[in-house]
């Protein structure tokens, strides 16, 4: 599903933030990926999601090297993978209910075709009464709820997520985890960056750690 | 519940400047447009008066035309196969003709004014005109033939440079809408770049992404440039009503007024204001799009 060999990642003339990093996912596994601020999870979450060029090593996508293609092959890929980016980067100018339908709405399904399945989505996320509501109007628990339904609503074979439960209480966070290991069970391969200990004991899943830039695994999975 | 979707990308504040630059383009646009029809419309009328035409001129000797070699002229032109009618012009014809240069009092008879004889050609008549002259100068030595050749030749000189001054600042206007369009989408593009690189990691083809930029500078520059060419045509309207008031500026000058018929000609410079701006809204987003990986 995702392999990486030998990866290295510098932005510009700086440090390698990134050094010979290897690993794979195999289809339909849960991943968690750990280390401390600054050790370079964002920064691997971003080339796993194709927003960067790795500057040595090779990744590999659904079993496509990412140097043998053009650019052109890169947009179907990438609608194969959802993200929770950190920062949540929903659009302010839409609402919750178009937030959420907008990969549905790039792989070019008509909203008739989707729309009670985004409605669904939104209330068992607990945003159901707030379906036009815009992000700047909701709370960042809220907001947070919503990026995570974004990422998950095409049922998509990668899920990739940047500290999901950051902002939202212990219930709401294991209701969003929960989500998660059910798009797990349904073959969706899920790579989870985050701090939280409970989370990763909770769930007992393989756990990758970031350290100086190198990884190690620190778990196989049980 | 029905739900309706929003827009991928943020409702345009709008852009004043842009509109006004496009909506000055379009006036200009328009009115080189109509110069174009102007022109082609007089050198055609011009043309049409002239052709099928002969003029006959008797210079005068001394202080007045020899009346031998008007009438020697006239007998030799009504024996002409091919010539309709032969009409000398009266003074005050002659004084109708003179008046655009020389005022509607000019005294005329004080001038050596030469006499004037209006040849119409039979329609389809072909004379030799060469062998006429002869004929006429035999006659009347006074006598000088024009075939207003010469003069028509210039005419469609005139009206070609006319033509082509048009289509190459039309051309120029082409080049500079296309660079503001180009200028304001790569500000757009700057001002919604959080948006667009969503969308990009979202695996949305450039041709999406694109297609959100050119449905607005399409439909701002369809009604920017649509107000520009409506000023221009008022203009036109009400230069032709004075025209038709007989209230003209310059007399000789052709007609500056567009009839209500050439008018829908003016609505192909929004229509092309507004393809242009798309076309450079598309090429801008996607070229900069092709600086993400």
């Amino acid at each position: 599903m995702v392999r990486f060999e030998n990866v290295g990642m510098r932005y510009g003339e700086g440090p390698e933030v990134l050094r010979d990093v290897n690993f794979a996912l195999e289809p339909g596994s849960l991943t968690f990926l750990t280390g401390p601020s600054g050790a370079g999870k964002t920064t691997l979450l971003r080339l796993a999601f194709l927003a960067e060029k790795p500057s040595r090593g090779l990744i590999s996508l659904f079993g496509r090297e990412l140097a043998r293609l053009k650019r052109t092959d890169l947009p179907p890929l990438r609608r194969r993978i959802g993200v929770v980016f950190q920062e949540f980067r929903l659009l302010d100018h839409l609402s919750a209910f178009d937030n959420v339908a907008l990969p549905l709405r790039l792989s070019g399904r008509r909203a008739a075709a989707y729309e009670s399945d985004v409605e669904e989505l939104l209330s068992w996320v607990g945003l159901g009464e707030k379906l036009h509501s815009k992000p700047p109007t909701l709370s960042g628990g809220e907001q947070q709820r919503v990026a995570i339904a974004r990422a998950v609503v095409a049922k998509p074979d990668l899920l990739l997520a940047d500290e999901p439960t950051g902002n939202v209480d212990s219930d709401i966070g294991e209701r969003l985890i929960r989500l998660f290991a059910e798009l797990n069970r349904f073959g969706t391969t899920v790579m989870i960056a985050t701090h939280d200990r409970n989370l990763i004991e909770a769930t007992r899943a393989r756990e990758l750690r970031l350290i100086d830039g190198r990884l190690v695994e620190m778990r196989g999975a049980r | 519940m029905k739900q309706r979707r929003g827009r991928i990308l943020p409702r345009e504040e709008g852009s004043p400047s842009l509109d006004l630059v496009i909506a000055i383009m379009g006036f200009l646009a328009a009115l080189a447009l109509g110069g174009v029809l102007i022109s082609y419309h007089s050198a055609q009328s011009w043309q049409a008066g002239l052709t099928g035409r002969l003029t006959v001129q008797i210079l005068p000797q001394g202080e007045v035309p020899p009346q031998n070699e008007v009438n020697s002229a006239m007998a030799i032109l009504q024996s002409t196969p091919g010539v309709a009618s032969a009409v000398v012009l009266s003074d005050s014809e002659n004084v109708a003709l003179v008046e655009p240069w020389l005022g509607r009092d000019a005294a005329i008879a004080a001038l050596p004014f030469p006499r004037l004889i209006d040849v119409k050609l039979a329609p389809g008549a072909m004379p030799d005109v060469d062998a006429l002259n002869r004929r006429l100068k035999a006659a009347a030595p006074h006598a000088v033939l024009d075939d207003h050749r010469r003069w028509i030749g210039r005419l469609r000189t005139a009206s070609d440079a006319v033509v082509l001054t048009a289509l190459a600042i039309l051309a120029l206007i082409a080049v500079a809408t296309a660079a503001t369009v180009a200028f304001a989408t790569r500000a757009g593009l700057a001002a919604h770049r959080s948006v667009v690189e969503l969308l990009h990691l979202m695996g949305a083809q450039d041709r999406f992404i694109a297609r959100a930029f050119e449905r607005h500078y399409f439909i701002s520059a369809l009604l920017a440039a649509a107000f520009g060419a409506m000023l221009a045509a008022a203009g036109f309207v009400a230069a032709g009503s004075l025209d038709r008031l007989g209230i003209s500026g310059v007399s000789f000058l052709p007609p500056l007024g567009l009839s209500f018929a050439d008018l829908p000609w003016l609505a192909s410079v929004p229509i092309g204001a507004a393809i242009i701006a798309w076309a450079t809204a598309r090429v801008s987003v996607i070229v900069s799009l092709r600086e993400l990986y």
